[in-house]
């Protein structure tokens, strides 16, 4: 019985995990947290966070609620709450978040725009 | 073997529309749509569903498959798994309860030829003290063991497959 309740995670927020011998050419989409550890090119539209981690790879656009990206990421983000750029990622393409946090060695290049959501968005 | 870091799961929500590759196990509890191509193990959780060309070394269906799968070692069909489509794989397990539509190829039968006897169990804990001896159902793979250098094996029977089905089916009730 305790075996057939295995993939009763937590509902919604379960996690998933892309491998970091994992490829994968298209799109990915879910309500759920995403951490990628391969590569993925593409589109990822999420409604939670996307993780980065130092090992991934993503050469696709990104739309999510919160975007931690440690890894490499060739393609615009757009998050509506936060996209963090921790002190080893490399980042080329254009973000747009509320709010926006780069840590010290981290490495970017593209725009950035913070005019977005909450006031009415200006044309910047 | 990188079985640490070797895990990417799909979560329930997760939708993938496209082409998935890898050297590591996948478990799918979400949707996957497009192909899949591993060097290891595809296991469809029973919220999965797989909608794909499927090419693994081994596959676990225990949710839904719509497409063709071609295995290098097994394909198992659980009492839970849908699936429709083609099955190519030198081993092929559809256990009670499973529901299947479609081909299955396991390779050149031979129908007259002796069945190799170098068909060890699938890669999984084979020693099951309690359940293989409340089911004594192998005594040809045993007489087999005994007398290895025998020149003709005697042919293990059909059984012995049906044995190692019967036995995980029970395990997994556990």
């Amino acid at each position: 019985m305790a075996a057939m309740d295995k993939p009763a995670l937590p509902k919604g927020g379960g996690q998933t995990v892309i491998g970091s011998t994992i490829v994968i050419d298209g799109e990915i989409s879910g309500d759920e947290d995403l951490v990628i550890q391969g590569t993925v090119k593409g589109k990822v539209a999420l409604k939670e966070s996307l993780f980065v981690e130092s090992s991934g790879v993503i050469e696709a656009d990104i739309e999510t609620a919160n975007v931690e990206v440690s890894g490499h990421v060739t393609g615009n983000i757009a998050a509506t709450e936060k996209v963090e750029l921790k002190a080893d990622c490399k980042v080329v393409g254009d973000i747009r978040a509320p709010r926006i946090l780069i840590a010290d060695g981290a490495v970017f290049k593209g725009n950035v725009d913070m005019d977005v959501g909450e006031r009415a968005p200006k044309g910047k | 073997m990188a079985t640490a870091n070797g895990s990417t799961i799909i979560g329930e929500s997760i939708l993938i529309n496209g082409n998935l590759q890898g050297d590591e196990d996948l478990t799918v509890r979400g949707r996957v749509e497009g192909t899949v191509r591993l060097s290891r193990t595809l296991v469809v959780e029973p919220s999965g569903v797989v909608r794909a060309e499927v090419q693994v070394r081994n596959c676990i269906i225990a949710g839904a498959v719509i497409g063709n799968v071609t295995a290098t070692e097994s394909v198992e069909i659980t009492k839970e798994g849908r699936m429709v489509g083609d099955i190519a794989a030198p081993r092929v397990i559809i256990v009670d309860g499973a529901s299947f539509k479609g081909r299955v190829d396991m390779g050149e039968v031979d129908v007259g030829a002796e069945r190799p006897a170098a068909r060890p169990a699938l890669q999984r804990p084979a020693a099951r003290p309690a359940l293989a001896s409340a089911r004594p159902a192998r005594p040809a793979a045993k007489e087999e063991a005994a007398a290895p250098a025998a020149p003709k094996p005697p042919a293990p029977p059909p059984a012995m497959g049906m044995g190692a089905l019967k036995r995980r089916v029970v395990v997994k009730r556990k």
